[in-house]
């Protein structure tokens, strides 16, 4: 061996493994991404339940008031909606994975009563577009289109029929479930944006609709559903009552002369509204509905609180005759079942019952089975089909120009539904119209919703929902006071948390911290929040594992 | 208790670095990250043979920015005794010496060294990531290996239970002592952070599933490693100075089944045999509440000296 | 954790003068450690290695002695702390023998590999089985192929003095490799000599401090050992060679230096002892050398014509200087105390194969003169010298 030159030691590191592309190992990629949550998805408004709720749980006034804020970008009634929504959001609710649905309904009201109290007002109309619009009938959908074209800009004129605008608001929904005042108070916040109102003047016919049509840029149709479904077999006698017509009645003051005994016919809301301000008028009610108990229409709150208020239920069962000779009719009744084949086509199709029948004595019969449209007229100038407004599927209707919304262009009578048709129409208007700043917005199904078992349960510990308070019954029989006691600001607080935000990154920094190639890097100036480093991501999926709220998805890749 | 929170309270140091070799989804390398970030820059480190060779980089590089030497598997804790003493010759006694090692190096091989360092109370912070068997050579088993386990030395299930490292180790009378796991980072940061900021021999063990080697999905790795946790498999606990227990996180009523179930390692387990370690896991947790109570009346924490 | 020392040692500024002291063997090697100042001394007792560490930590108990002390649990854990601590960048000691020194086998290769000049003096002792405690050098020759340079010494003053030498060596920036001094137990370890200790100025002067280029730390944050190809581990190995090969002109320059300041020398790579006009060498290394020399000094009055060949340096093997050393002697004579069965003497072997393919090599005979500690005394080794000088050599070491 001879000496040679030393040679610099092979062993001491000289720089990092960031060199080295790890990513290539990658058969799938995370996608960090605002998901719709389910409750958003089936909410009729298309609310951001998630965005509003999260705010709530800021805990300072300015946090309610920026919920607020985001609610009424859909919603110009939170304080209505969160006393008389029938909630899907609820139904559809992920935290059922873990015990009960998010009270969303409740924090709604909060806020709006909230809203009510502190004198919030809307944001104020939109800069002018100089265009007008019609809308005619005052009702929700009407109430929530002129709302969201004020917004876009637009003048707006409503043509009511009645001495004032409100429809089902005013004239439908009882006191107990919806006071006046409030109702009152919210649509008048509405109206204070500018919004033009002709009570007195009914649209009718076909000219008048002609007349709009020349007069406005476009005309918005949401005369709702006015003529009461009967049942002719019973007879004519005056005994026989009309449900919205006795609602409308009581909610003007009048005192409707009745017996003792009444029957109600009809198993939805309404008839739940029929029979329970029965109740508070000191009668003994009888409801019969041809569903069962699971399938009744009304929502299950009406339902049970009607039976607490005393409410004798006949479910399964209809009037087979009535014998009008007495001063006390008598009604011949049956159980029966419904079709369930014809049920799911969205179809009532009784099938009696050997040996059910059974027999009820009543001084009146209100009957409550629903509404159609009154579109006499009105089909010269625009297509119906099924005695309702024909809409391309939107709420445009067959002729430029004429849009149609609310209980007149759809059979799913929901107010919320009303709420949310009129604010599509608006939307639907306006890019009519050529507004410059309207986009479609997405059509999301549950299909693209945030599911279930995407909810990571560990980072959510188990937490009893927060119900509303209940007006005792006693108390609910003797006046029409509100059934339900909104929130305090602790247990909206304490339910506000139970929301999971489904789909909505609230920078938990699970992705972030479980990452063991520190492939996730935060970004708080981006929307979603974080990057994922392509570079060194080996596709292991464990960020969208442990995202608690399913934001983040695997996206296969093919090399 | 631990709260499950939002935010997580785990230095962001860019210690442990992006492309090093790891599995996808590896337990061991998120340990890795929790502890590197904790000690932080000002801290060498020992390595023996295991993943964490591995994961720290081929040369010319190293996927931790701090200085490594990587020493034979029996050795660690005589390495990073070795490391400190000459830190604190030339002044440098502010510097943290951290010894990373698998269970192998711990339990088995490397317990000779690691018994003597304890004994000597020599002045590092000593990380065993426990993932349970010889798993770099391909899931053999080892001392830490549990019960009825199938391991490739154990095909039909290992017949005696793992050894309790952790009062073995308490038994010392070290300063410090705590079981921690990938599931529960902000429980794993800040007993790394307290093990950093005291002196003497400090040794944390931390649960390291195995992806590969327990046959676990890949996105599973931390959800194992809570179910460990909250079955009471792996109760989150302190001991210091031998007699100062701190239970952080123990059962939350989940049955063994529920982590079982999702290893593969355990697919051939009898009923009875899921039986026998559900019993076993209650009764340890009886002792170690037991041991807990009556160990801290005896005596408050008090330095040994 | 260091070791307890005595409150306010007043050292006694004669301690860092040269002095003159009857020592062992193995308490020589404590005091040459101590003149070289290592910061981190692992320690594991082993007859009959334990003397040189009882000293030093007497030693660091007065304070001659400022280091870290470590007692360790085993010499594997022993020699792990010297790697990592020397690695760190600051001079460390460490001794063992025998099994101990087997135990360690495993880091030496670490040691060598890691490029840690770690000095350690081995006590040869045989090894079990059976059981024993004699001199015999096969435990540090197993270890020649671990990367180490090896000094075989032959008294206690030499073992001092090689210590010091052998941080020179194993430290220079051309070098970086562990180095062993070895001596045999008993005859050298336990035996009391007069010993000069040098000054601590001297030895100061002698022996710069420790100051690696590559090194664990914070600041420069380089990691050792991570994992090679097999190009890197071919090259690496390749570098060590290299390193290797610089260290026989090293330890004669180191010799030289420290005959200059010391005003003892010891021939560096070898040492010939009355070889001139020799018919025969007599090969050996360590204690056996000192009855040796008397051996040749009866022979000489006889008109035996034969000189010692000390070998000082076994690893790097010193080839050049060995064909050099015995050109033109027609017989060399291996009288060894090691044996590597199957094989047969160490020395002998390597001492062939190192005179392999040289032009008029002398012929070798090898005898496992001292295998186990048995007394070789110097009528034996004339006796055994005759015995060679009679008969043609064969191929095998020879039980004798």
């Amino acid at each position: 061996m001879s000496a040679q030159q030393t040679p610099v030691p092979t062993a001491w590191t000289t720089g990092w493994t960031t060199v080295f592309d790890t990513g290539t190992w990658r058969s799938q990629l995370p996608v960090h991404m605002w998901r719709p949550a389910p409750c958003f998805v089936s909410c009729p408004l298309g609310n951001e339940i998630p965005l509003w709720i999260r705010s709530i749980t800021g805990g300072s006034e300015e946090d309610y008031k920026a919920a607020w804020d985001k609610v009424v970008e859909n919603d110009p009634f939170p304080a209505i909606i969160g006393r008389v929504c029938h909630h899907p959001c609820e139904t559809d609710c992920n935290r059922q994975a873990l015990e009960q649905p998010v009270a969303i309904n409740s924090l709604e009201q909060y806020l709006g009563d909230l809203a009510l109290e502190k004198g919030w007002t809307l944001p104020p109309a939109g800069e002018s577009q100089g265009k007008k619009v019609a809308v005619v009938g005052g009702g929700p959908a009407g109430l929530s289109c002129a709302y969201q074209l004020r917004r876009f800009g637009y003048d707006v004129t409503i043509f009511e029929a009645r001495d004032t605008v409100g429809g089902l608001l005013k004239f439908g929904i009882p006191e107990y479930r919806l006071p006046q005042t409030v109702a009152d108070a919210e649509i008048k916040r509405v109206l204070d944006l500018g919004i033009e109102v002709k009570a007195g003047e009914a649209i009718d016919t076909a000219d008048k609709l002609e007349a709009l049509r020349k007069s406005y840029d476009a005309v918005f149709l949401a005369i709702g559903a006015q003529k009461a479904k009967r049942l002719p077999y019973l007879g004519d006698d005056a005994r026989i009552l009309i449900g919205l017509d006795f609602l409308e009645d009581v909610s003007r003051g009048k005192d409707p002369v009745l017996g003792d005994k009444v029957a109600v016919i009809g198993g939805g809301s309404a008839a739940m509204d029929v029979a329970r301000t029965l109740r508070r008028l000191g009668k003994t009610v009888q409801l019969i509905a041809l569903e069962g108990r699971n399938e009744l229409p009304a929502q299950e709150d009406e339902i049970l609180e009607a039976l607490e208020e005393g409410v004798s239920l006949f479910d399964g069962a209809m009037v087979a005759s009535l014998d009008t000779s007495k001063p006390l009719m008598e009604l011949s009744c049956k159980k029966v079942l419904l079709d369930k084949e014809a049920l799911a086509k969205g179809e009532i199709k009784p099938i009696p019952l050997e040996g059910s029948d059974f027999k009820l004595e009543a001084h009146q019969i209100i009957v409550t089975i629903g509404q159609d449209p009154t579109l006499d007229g009105f089909d010269t100038v625009v297509a119906t089909e099924g005695g309702m407004i024909k809409t391309n599927g939107g709420p445009a209707a067959n002729v430029p120009g004429i849009f149609a919304g609310g209980d007149v262009a759809t059979m799913d009578r929901y107010v919320s539904r009303a709420i949310g048709q009129g604010k599509e129409a608006a939307r639907a208007i306006a890019a009519y119209l050529g507004h410059p700043e309207i986009v479609p917005l997405p059509d999301y199904t549950l299909d693209d919703a945030v599911a279930r078992n995407e909810i990571n349960p560990f980072y959510f510990p188990i937490a009893a929902r927060e119900e509303r308070g209940h007006t005792a019954v006693t108390k609910r029989l003797r006046s029409f006071a509100d059934v339900k006691i909104g929130y305090s600001e602790g247990q909206a607080l304490s339910e506000a948390d139970r929301c999971m935000s489904c789909g909505t990154c609230v920078e938990c920094d699970n992705c972030y911290i479980f990452c063991s190639d520190m492939a996730v890097k935060k970004a708080p100036e981006k929307e979603e929040h974080y990057i994922i480093l392509e570079q060194y991501c080996k596709g292991c999926g464990l960020c969208a594992a442990e995202c608690p709220r399913g934001c983040i998805i695997m996206k296969q890749e093919s090399k | 208790m631990i709260e499950t929170k939002k935010h997580y309270d785990i230095p962001e140091e860019d210690v442990f670095l992006s492309g090093h070799f790891a599995c996808p989804g590896c337990g061991e390398a998120l340990a890795v990250r929790y502890v590197l970030n904790t000690m932080g820059p000002d801290t060498i480190a020992v390595v023996p043979p295991s993943c964490i060779s591995i994961i720290s980089g081929a040369q010319p590089y190293s996927s931790m920015k701090i200085p490594v030497y990587q020493t034979t598997l029996e050795a660690s804790a005589a390495s990073a005794a070795g490391i400190k003493r000459a830190l604190i010759r030339q002044g440098k006694d502010h510097v943290n010496v951290l010894a990373l090692a698998g269970d192998g190096g711990t339990y088995d091989i490397g317990f000779q060294a690691l018994s003597g360092a304890a004994e000597r109370n020599e002045d590092f912070v000593y990380v065993c990531l426990d993932n349970e068997g010889y798993m770099n050579t391909g899931a053999q088993k080892s001392g830490a290996s549990p019960h009825l386990v199938n391991t490739a030395f154990t095909p039909g299930g290992k017949p005696t239970v793992k050894k309790n490292v952790v009062e073995i180790m308490a038994a010392h009378g070290i300063p410090y002592v705590a079981t921690a796991t990938t599931g529960f980072p902000d429980d794993l940061a800040r007993k790394v952070a307290k093990a950093r900021d005291m002196k003497g021999l400090r040794f944390i063990v931390v649960l390291t599933p195995c992806l590969a080697g327990w046959g676990v999905k890949d996105d599973e790795g931390v959800k194992v490693s809570r179910l460990a946790v909250d079955t009471g498999m792996w109760p989150l606990y302190e001991v210091e100075y031998g007699t100062k227990y701190t239970i952080n996180r123990g059962p939350q009523g989940v049955p063994v089944m529920e982590y079982l179930k999702l290893q593969s390692r355990y697919r051939h387990l009898t009923p009875e045999m899921a039986d026998e370690l559900q019993r076993e896991t209650d009764r340890a947790w009886e002792l170690l509440q037991a041991r807990a109570t009556c160990v801290v009346s005896v005596s408050n924490a008090e330095p040994i000296p | 954790m260091s070791a307890v020392k005595l409150e306010n040692p007043a050292l006694d500024p004669a301690l860092l003068q040269e002095r003159r002291m009857l020592l062992k063997g193995n308490h020589a090697v404590s005091y040459g450690v101590m003149r070289c100042r290592p910061e981190v001394i692992a320690m594991y007792p082993i007859t009959p290695q334990t003397p040189i560490v009882e000293k030093i930590a007497d030693l660091a108990l007065t304070g001659e002695i400022d280091a870290e002390i470590m007692t360790c649990e085993s010499e594997h854990s022993a020699m792990s702390a010297c790697i990592t601590a020397s690695l760190t960048g600051v001079r460390v000691f460490t001794a063992s023998a025998s099994q101990g020194l087997f135990l360690m086998h495993e880091m030496l290769h670490y040691a060598s590999g890691a490029r840690t000049p770690i000095v350690m003096p081995i006590v040869n002792r045989t090894l079990g089985s059976p059981w024993g405690f004699w001199p015999d050098q096969t435990d540090s020759l197993a270890q020649r192929d671990t990367g180490w340079i090896q000094f075989y010494t032959e008294g206690g003053q030499e073992s001092l003095d090689m210590v010091i030498q052998a941080y020179k060596i194993a430290e220079n920036p051309d070098v970086m490799l562990p180095a062993m001094v070895c001596h045999e137990a008993f005859y050298v370890s336990h035996a009391l000599e007069p010993i000069t200790v040098p000054s601590q100025a001297d030895v100061d002067a002698y022996l710069p401090p420790f100051n690696p280029e590559h090194r664990l730390d914070v600041d420069r944050k380089e990691s050792w050992g991570n994992v090679v190809t097999q190009e890197m581990f071919y090259r690496h190995r390749r570098d060590m060679g290299i390193s290797m090969s610089h260290v026989p002109d090293l330890v004669t320059k180191a010799d030289v230096e420290f005959a200059e300041r010391f005003g003892r020398g010891y021939g560096g790579i070898l040492e010939k002892y009355r070889c001139e006009d020799a018919e025969m060498y007599i090969v050996a290394f360590g204690a056996m050398c000192g009855t040796i020399r008397e051996a040749v000094d009866q022979m000489r009055e006889k008109n035996l014509p034969v000189g010692l060949l000390k070998i000082r340096l076994f690893r790097p093997f010193p080839v050049q200087a060995i064909q050099e050393a015995v050109a033109g002697i027609p017989r060399l004579v291996v009288m060894e105390r090691n044996y590597s069965p199957g094989l047969g003497g160490i020395l002998h072997q390597e001492l062939k194969a190192a005179l392999f393919g040289m032009e008029n090599a002398p012929l070798v005979h090898g005898y496992l003169a001292g295998v186990g500690g048995v007394n070789v005394s110097v009528d034996r080794i004339e006796e055994l010298t005759r015995k060679a000088l009679a008969e043609t050599p064969v191929v095998e070491s020879v039980w004798v």
